[in-house]
């Protein structure tokens, strides 16, 4: 190839130097930075809908956890007045006040079932972060330790196959009944071994990535085994323990409501207790909104936690990043 | 020497090799698996009987509450007894037994048992006695308690009052674990009976006397057993049956009183189904009666006209024929119909899924799942409750009724779950293997989707959902505690948290065995299931 050097009306030394080998230069990577993290949100940010689903969340969260700050709530305020009982939305607005408590209109003892809602939604959401946070993290990290090494699997294998075996109506309901129905006691209650199945679950993963050749060649390079529990194999985990809590938030919230409709939830109004008072609302006909709003709400309320969380679980699979 | 190991070389001495090595293996799961369930029992058993405060038991007791003083106290430690939670005597029980055994005459009893009401007043044979049964007593680790007369002034006792003297002793837990797995299984036999009998023994009759002593039915009789009939044919499923072993898993005290745990469950429910039946005394009789079911009864054919009129002997405890089916038989046609229902329609519409991928159906699919999973289950049943309703089905159970259409309802909410979970599982599957070598060559091989999907994907991905087979056949039994509730089912769902509600510790630690036995079958059922469809999977390798 010639090239025409004269029109540039410059000596070929002036035009050109000579660069020498610099070993450190040819070390850098000139493709933008990765970050995990960003490129999850990048992902999940990606999908409109996402925006959507997360507004409504905000929305959840605004009324279950800011909402009852402001508002004066008392069960039993109405309880003498007996025109306030069992009222639909219509008549109740006619005859308590236009304002947004009675927009649900009143439960049996004459409160509004909008403001009842939002404080059961509180305790409820409170119960399933609580024993998602305790359950997942212990979980994780015995379920880690479990897979992990073979000595502890075999003892593990064994304590599972009895704990399991427990039925999980009859230990809470001894709790229980031992301690006092509170939010501390449920709390207990469903984490003292609700951790065993995530432990299980995430054994099962661990066994399935630990003995892959690239954590076989990284041994072979003399990674500490702490090392390649952080840097190799938690990072692959990351996308199941999401995907994972983003089931196990919605279902405390599910047990709560089943445990309450057995009669044994809490002693504080959750949403579980509410449909379980208004359970024989639901057929008399006029009063079905006492019963089937809590029943919505904490339905909306599990979906978009769930879809929330299956979301970001396929956001934080590396494999999506592309 | 690998090869035969492998397993793979298929020479029958090898095959014969894994059977055997498969067998071993299986053999040692179940005992590992009934070890654990022994572990369970136990660990359920210090759940109620030591960290439950006893007293509980009192709160909706209206006895207790009508009682006073001492007669209280004592009334506690007698259903404690009764509820399995100790061993309670009183000082009239022991020198009860003293006569029995001979050690005293009547007449000593008659004067020693009446103690004073407070210890100084005992006469000095009282003080004797006393002091022999609070030595033997504490001897054995019981605790000895006194409680002296309560007085209202003067001489006069109060309510309740009676002066008191007794021995307790709480049952440790390895006693009473050995007391209740020896007492699981009994043998009928012919010394059960403590009475005088002129002759005891087996008798083998090919003419049924149920049925008159004309038709044709062999039967086992027996006398001095507890069960009159051993063995004998009737017109009911599965047409032979018998009465030799009884399993005992525990006697039921608030929720069915007195009745073992497996009775409570599998027996029939309703109203009387009458029969013209011969009683033994040749009496025939319009009645629902029975006669197959006799139970020896100690003196009780002398004691009422009725049993005179109709028996020759103490055999009269009969049970009566009801028109419904048992509580687990409920569960688990309910149970039953809709593990079919959910296989039939789960499966195909997961493989649809997942040949559909990110299609309409698909994305229906998927969509039903997220409402399964996240809807609270209590939501989505009285949803489905409601629809059911306003289309006309009944939304309550009646055993009365001869009608199939209240079976609808349970059975497609109690599918709806399963039903979601299939389809979730089996699409997942499906698609894990759709991006697998095999099939990328299979299909560069010219295979048509549909041979790839049916006779490679499917075969594959069908596998861990064949392996949930047994234990959502055998779980079909133990009923649905909420679907069951909802539809007002006479089934065996409710039995556990009715039994906690009730404080009923017999009925609590059976239904916790029966569960437990159940998981551990059908995990182990599971496992032998899978390795028949995939004759890859096998459990008698070493290095497992």
């Amino acid at each position: 190839m010639n090239y025409d050097f004269k029109q540039f009306n410059m000596s070929e030394e002036e035009l050109f130097t000579l660069v020498d080998h610099s070993s450190l230069e040819s070390e850098k990577i000139t493709a933008p930075r990765y970050s995990y993290w960003q490129s999850v949100f990048r992902v999940f940010f990606r999908k409109k809908s996402n925006i959507i689903i997360l507004s409504i969340l905000a929305v959840l969260i605004a009324f279950a956890y800011i909402y009852p700050l402001f508002v004066d709530y008392d069960k039993f305020g109405n309880l003498l007045n007996a025109d306030a009982k069992h009222l639909s939305p219509l008549k109740a607005m006619n005859k308590l006040g236009y304002n947004i408590h009675w927009i649900l209109g009143s439960g049996a003892a004459g409160q509004s079932t909008f403001d009842a809602i939002w404080f059961g939604s509180r305790i409820s959401i409170s119960l399933a972060l609580a024993c998602a946070a305790i359950n997942m993290t212990v979980g994780v990290v015995i379920g880690s330790i479990w897979g992990f090494s073979k000595k502890v699997d075999a003892v593990m294998m064994n304590v599972y196959n009895v704990l399991a075996n427990i039925p999980y109506v009859l230990l809470i309901s001894v709790i229980i009944m031992i301690f006092t129905p509170s939010f501390a006691t449920m709390v207990f209650a469903l984490t003292i071994t609700g951790w065993l199945s995530i432990a299980y679950f995430i054994r099962t993963q661990v066994i399935i990535i630990r003995d892959r050749e690239y954590n076989l060649a990284s041994k072979c390079l003399g990674t500490s085994t702490i090392k390649i529990a952080i840097k190799n194999i938690l990072p692959f985990m990351t996308s199941v323990i999401v995907t994972l809590l983003a089931t196990e938030i919605p279902s405390y919230i599910s047990y709560e409501v089943f445990l309450a409709y057995i009669g044994m939830g809490l002693s504080e109004m959750s949403l579980g207790r509410m449909i379980f008072e208004a359970e024989s609302a639901m057929v008399t006909p006029g009063w079905g909104f006492e019963f089937w709003s809590p029943v919505v709400v904490s339905s909306i309320i599990t979906i978009v936690l769930y879809v929330v969380g299956q979301n970001l679980g396929d956001a934080s699979d590396p494999r999506t990043h592309m | 020497m690998k090869l035969q190991e492998n397993g793979r070389q298929g020479h029958s001495p090898v095959i014969c090799d894994e059977r055997t090595n498969m067998t071993k293996y299986l053999i040692k799961r179940l005992l590992y698996g009934l070890f654990s369930v022994v572990i369970v029992v136990a660990i359920v058993m210090v759940m109620i009987y030591s960290l439950l405060d006893r007293n509980l038991i009192f709160a909706q007791d209206t006895t207790y509450t009508h009682q006073s003083n001492n007669q209280k106290v004592t009334y506690k430690y007698q259903k404690w007894e009764e509820y399995g939670y100790l061993d309670y005597v009183t000082y009239a029980d022991y020198m009860l037994e003293l006569t029995q055994k001979g050690e005293i005459d009547e007449d000593t009893r008659a004067s020693a048992v009446g103690f004073g009401r407070t210890e100084e007043q005992d006469s000095d044979l009282v003080k004797e006695y006393v002091a022999k049964f609070t030595e033997y007593y504490e001897s054995m680790g019981y605790k000895v308690e006194r409680m002296d007369a309560v007085t209202m002034g003067g001489k006069k006792l109060a309510s309740g009052g009676q002066q008191q003297l007794f021995a307790y002793k709480d049952l440790p837990l390895a006693s009473r674990l050995w007391s209740y797995f020896t007492g699981l299984i009994t043998v009928d036999n012919i010394n059960y009976v403590e009475n005088d009998l002129e002759d005891r023994g087996l008798s083998f009759t090919l003419y049924d006397p149920v049925y008159g002593g004309e038709k044709f039915s062999p039967a086992i009789m027996g006398n001095g057993t507890y069960n009159k009939y051993l063995l004998y044919f009737d017109n009911k499923f599965p047409f032979i049956h018998q009465n030799l072993l009884s399993i005992n898993l525990g006697t039921s005290y608030s929720v069915n009183q007195g009745i073992d745990v497996f009775t409570t469950m599998t027996k029939s429910q309703g109203s009387y189904v009458k029969s013209t039946i011969t009683y033994p005394s040749g009496l025939v009789e319009e009645s629902a009666d029975d006669l197959h079911t006799a139970k020896y009864l100690a003196g009780s054919q002398s004691s009422s006209l009725v049993y005179a009129d109709r028996f020759v002997d103490d055999y009269t405890k009969v049970d009566t024929v009801r028109g419904g089916l048992s509580k687990i038989g409920y569960s688990f046609v309910i149970g039953i119909l809709a593990v079919i229902m959910s296989y039939f329609l789960g499966v195909p519409i997961g493989i649809m899924m997942a040949r559909k991928k990110d299609k309409l159906i698909d994305k229906i699919g998927t969509t039903y799942i997220i409402f399964i999973i996240a809807v609270p289950s209590l939501a989505y049943i009285f949803l489905f409750k409601a629809i059911g309703g306003l289309a006309g089905l009944p939304t309550t159970f009646d055993m009365e009724s001869s009608s199939k259409v209240m079976y609808i309802l349970p059975i497609v909410s109690l599918a709806l779950p399963s039903i979601a979970n299939l389809m979730k599982w089996l699409r997942r599957y499906m698609i894990d293997q759709m991006n697998s070598d095999y099939v990328k060559f299979a299909r560069s091989g010219g295979l048509s989707e549909n041979e790839i999907f049916t006779k490679h994907i499917l075969k594959n991905a069908i596998i861990p959902v064949v392996h949930g087979i047994p234990s959502s056949v055998l779980f079909a039994m133990t009923g649905a505690i909420i679907t069951e509730r909802v539809y007002v089912v006479p089934g065996a769902g409710n039995l556990l948290t009715e039994a906690i509600n009730k404080y009923d510790n017999g009925v609590i630690v059976g239904v916790t065995l029966f569960y437990a036995l159940l998981t551990v079958v059908s995990v182990i059922l599971g496992d032998i299931l899978m390795s028949l469809v995939d004759p890859r999977i096998s459990f008698s390798t070493k290095d497992r």
